[in-house]
């Protein structure tokens, strides 16, 4: 009698499945598992490269790489590539923006093409697109334009599917609103169509951006003579490890940071 | 030509007897069948019927957002077809622009008209104020609730102008209390206004509480079962539901609903039951 | 009048619109023929289509293409298979200390988000030129969605199924296997789908770079060949091939697709 009772009473034991529900960890102590994470891998890193179970320079110390950083930022060769490479990316991802809005358009306002041709874009933009850069070349030469197609055709189908659905997913309600109040057709589109679908568009062009960029560089790596990616190549060849390690970094970074701002753009205006 | 000059007593908004079926001759829904009235200036006029009687297809075919349909709708003398400058309609769905903010939303009529922006201004708070929201201009709909949000409907529909009102159970999606105190509001506004207004809803209080006429509708097709008269005195508020003449309005009209209701229910769980057999 | 209707009927039927789309391809593929054969486009640009047709036995034939196949089938299963062990338990892991998934979780979604392809050098000089490089690669660019998405599946289970749980004094370990587990099981799938599709881009894509074994290699033997009837052979097959590799996952997944 006494047991069930001292049983009952007993407050329920917390499970490990309760740390979802029970209060939130402090800032401070996610900065700290963020710094001390942080630190254990730098750690490893230094570990490794102090070890010398790689040979020479293939692990290099972060101060090796933070200094070769340094170097690297201060050539001019790096900031005349970075030009190129960023042109490129631009205008691909202007061609493929222009192009993919459009297409999504009408597919998205005609139901009958979206069915027939939709298929096709969807089952295609999980595929290796960097296949394509042979045919690329054959069009466009070794040249920067190559480059720039390939870019624009990885851009072009989560822009042009994006916009589509987009389109599609847009509240009936507010194009009946529109009608009623007998808006005409350029104030549907102005006023109606294109603030209703500008997340799903940006969210395409975010994804257009991440593909164009990574084709981009990608192709540049393969065949080119200039652009961030040959340069990572040319670091490669003369196995300058250090560079190549902080080239990479200072890639990802501009990287994060193109997404980062998008996808700003993409949250603000939700 | 001379317009002509219209009686006081002479419908604004005229129904006449209105036709319309979905689908193939095989298997044909009517929808709405031959149905006739018409709502007199400044009258307050509800359509009550049980889900699925068609009032959206009334609603949709009064707006001028649903065509090929038999019969005529009139403003005054004039048949519609398409959207007429005369009517506004505030629908049942949520549809206020998530990107624009109160004021904007309300303008939003008027940027259709060209109207200058500090006039639309002017005249959007005019109307803001009027549903209650004057401090909520700078919001946007995703900050207010679902009683404001319908608000901020009305007041884009009313800043328009409208000579008749017309509304799809704008409070449907709302809890009990929010619809009582908006019935208020609109009672309110539509005799500060002397708003000509036509409601459609299946919720018998709220008909009640704010009409001069109903007009029941059948269950499929939707056919006029009757008209009744709301002698209840103006101006009313909500207090108004508490009264014997309300309730003994309510009785008597909840009589010709439940029949019909019924019907709808009956029907409603055999479509289930076959699309399960269907399906087994 | 009749016909019209009739044209109605039949681009409301599920087949029809996807027809017109074939048709349209074969339509394109035919005018580009005509057009080639009368010397309007240029034939160093795009060989005859039914000469790439022909080129598709021939490669099919000729470039070892079972053994390629296998080549890189071997490289997108292992690193499938290694994204599952590791990818799930971390996601499990990240739900059960909520610290980590608050510290981590964005620094996950940002590996997802870099262009880690391009550091293929890098890779190559720590693990070599071989198969395993490309694996790692592979491995590497499909851990962040299953993660993520197995994060997502256990914390999305729902309030009320738990609430059950523990109406029913379930113990800690009944709950995961029997109520979050299960609930997660089609956001993993969905996780797995996207990270095995990120495996097979990676693995072909590195192949073709690279120059190492498998169906990438293929495409710049032909391109290095310039044989240009059997380098868009080769890219037809290896498209059609990972829309295939795409339409299986896809289906396994709406399979696990609880009812609605």
């Amino acid at each position: 009698m006494a047991a069930t009772g001292a049983i009952a009473a007993r407050p329920r034991k917390r499970t490990w499945l309760d740390l979802e529900s029970g209060p939130a960890p402090s800032r401070s102590a996610v900065l700290g598992v963020r710094i001390v994470f942080a630190i254990v891998v730098i750690a490893i890193w230094e570990a490794i490269s102090a070890s010398g179970l790689f040979f020479g320079d293939v692990v290099p110390s972060l101060v090796k790489i933070l200094a070769s950083m340094w170097r690297l930022l201060i050539q001019d060769a790096f900031w005349t590539n970075l030009q190129v490479t960023a042109l490129e990316i631009l205008v691909a991802l202007g061609i493929g923006a222009a192009a993919g809005i459009a297409c999504g358009i009408i597919l998205g306002a005609n139901g009958f093409l979206r069915k027939a041709y939709e298929p096709f874009m969807y089952y295609f933009s999980p595929t290796p697109r960097i296949i394509l850069f042979p045919i690329m070349i054959m069009w466009f030469g070794i040249g920067v334009e190559s480059k720039v197609a390939l870019g624009a055709l990885s851009s072009f189908f989560p822009i042009a599917l994006s916009t589509s659905a987009g389109m599609a997913l847009i509240d009936k309600v507010l194009i009946r609103v529109g009608r009623s109040f007998r808006a005409s057709a350029w104030q549907m589109a102005t006023k109606i169509y294109l603030p209703a679908m500008r997340v799903p568009v940006l969210t395409g062009i975010r994804l257009g951006f991440g593909l164009a960029m990574i084709t981009v560089l990608l192709a540049e790596t393969k065949l080119s003579n200039k652009g961030l990616g040959y340069l990572v190549m040319q670091f490669y060849q003369r196995f300058d490890m250090p560079t190549l390690y902080a080239l990479l970094i200072v890639l990802f970074l501009i990287a994060g940071a193109g997404n980062a701002l998008i996808g700003r753009f993409e949250r603000a205006s939700r | 030509m001379s317009t002509p000059v219209e009686n006081a007593a002479d419908p604004l908004l005229v129904i006449d007897n209105i036709y319309k079926r979905f689908g193939t001759d095989a298997d044909a829904t009517v929808a709405v069948d031959h149905m006739s009235f018409g709502v007199k200036p400044g009258e307050f006029v509800s359509v009550i019927g049980p889900s699925g009687c068609g009032k959206s297809t009334l609603f949709n075919i009064i707006g001028g957002l649903l065509g090929d349909y038999d019969g005529e709708v009139r403003v005054g003398k004039e048949r519609i077809d398409g959207p007429h400058p005369a009517i506004g309609m505030v629908f049942q769905e949520e549809s206020t622009f998530p990107w624009r903010n109160v004021i904007d939303n309300v303008a939003f009529p008027l940027e259709l008209r060209g109207v200058p922006k500090s006039e639309r201004q002017d005249r959007a708070h005019h109307f803001i104020d009027m549903v209650g929201l004057a401090n909520f201009e700078k919001r946007f709909p995703s900050q207010l609730s679902g009683g404001m949000k319908q608000r901020v409907s009305i007041a884009r529909t009313l800043v328009s102008e409208p000579r008749i009102l017309l509304m799809d159970e704008p409070f449907a999606a709302l809890d009990e209390q929010t619809r009582l105190l908006l019935g208020d509001k609109i009672l309110q506004i539509q005799q500060q206004l002397n708003q000509t207004t036509l409601l459609i809803t299946h919720n018998l209080t709220e008909a009640v509480q704010l009409s001069d006429r109903i007009v029941v509708m059948t269950y499929r097709p939707g056919r006029l079962k009757r008209i009744v008269n709301i002698d209840l005195p103006r101006p009313r508020t909500s207090e108004v539901v508490g009264s014997d003449a309300f309730g003994h309005y309510v009785a008597e009209i909840w009589n010709d609903l439940r029949e019909e209701a019924s019907r709808g229910m009956v029907d409603a769980e055999a479509s289930i039951s076959r699309r399960s057999a269907a399906r087994g | 009048m009749a016909e019209r209707v009739h044209l109605r009927r039949l681009a409301g039927t599920s087949w029809f619109p996807v027809a017109v789309g074939i048709a349209t391809l074969v339509a394109v593929g035919a005018l580009v023929e005509v057009l080639l054969l009368a010397g309007v486009m240029n034939r160093y640009m795009l060989p005859l289509p039914s000469d790439v047709l022909g080129a598709f036995r021939r490669v099919i034939m000729e470039e070892n293409i079972l053994s390629r196949t296998g080549d890189t089938a071997f490289e997108v299963l292992t690193a499938g298979f290694l994204v599952i062990v590791f990818g799930v338990p971390l996601g499990v892991l990240f739900h059960r200390f909520r610290i980590l998934r608050m510290a981590l979780e964005d620094w996950v979604a940002a590996l997802a988000a870099a262009p880690i392809v391009l550091a293929f050098p890098l890779f190559l000089v720590l693990f070599g030129r071989g198969p395993k490089t490309v694996i790692i690669i592979a491995f590497v660019y499909g851990i962040p969605p299953i993660l993520l998405k197995t994060l997502e599946g256990l914390s999305s289970t729902r309030g009320v199924l738990i609430n059950v749980g523990r109406s029913l004094n379930m113990t800690p370990t009944q709950m995961f296997w029997k109520i979050m587990f299960p609930s997660a099981i089609p956001s993993i799938f969905t996780g797995i789908r996207l990270s095995w599709t990120f495996c097979l881009v990676t693995v072909v894509g590195v192949e073709f770079l690279v120059n190492l074994g498998g169906l990438g290699q293929l495409i710049n033997d032909l391109a290095e060949r310039y044989d240009l009837p059997g380098t868009y052979a080769g890219i037809a097959f290896v498209i059609l091939l990972s829309v295939a590799f795409f339409i299986v996952l896809e289906r396994i997944e709406t399979w696990l697709q609880p009812e609605r």
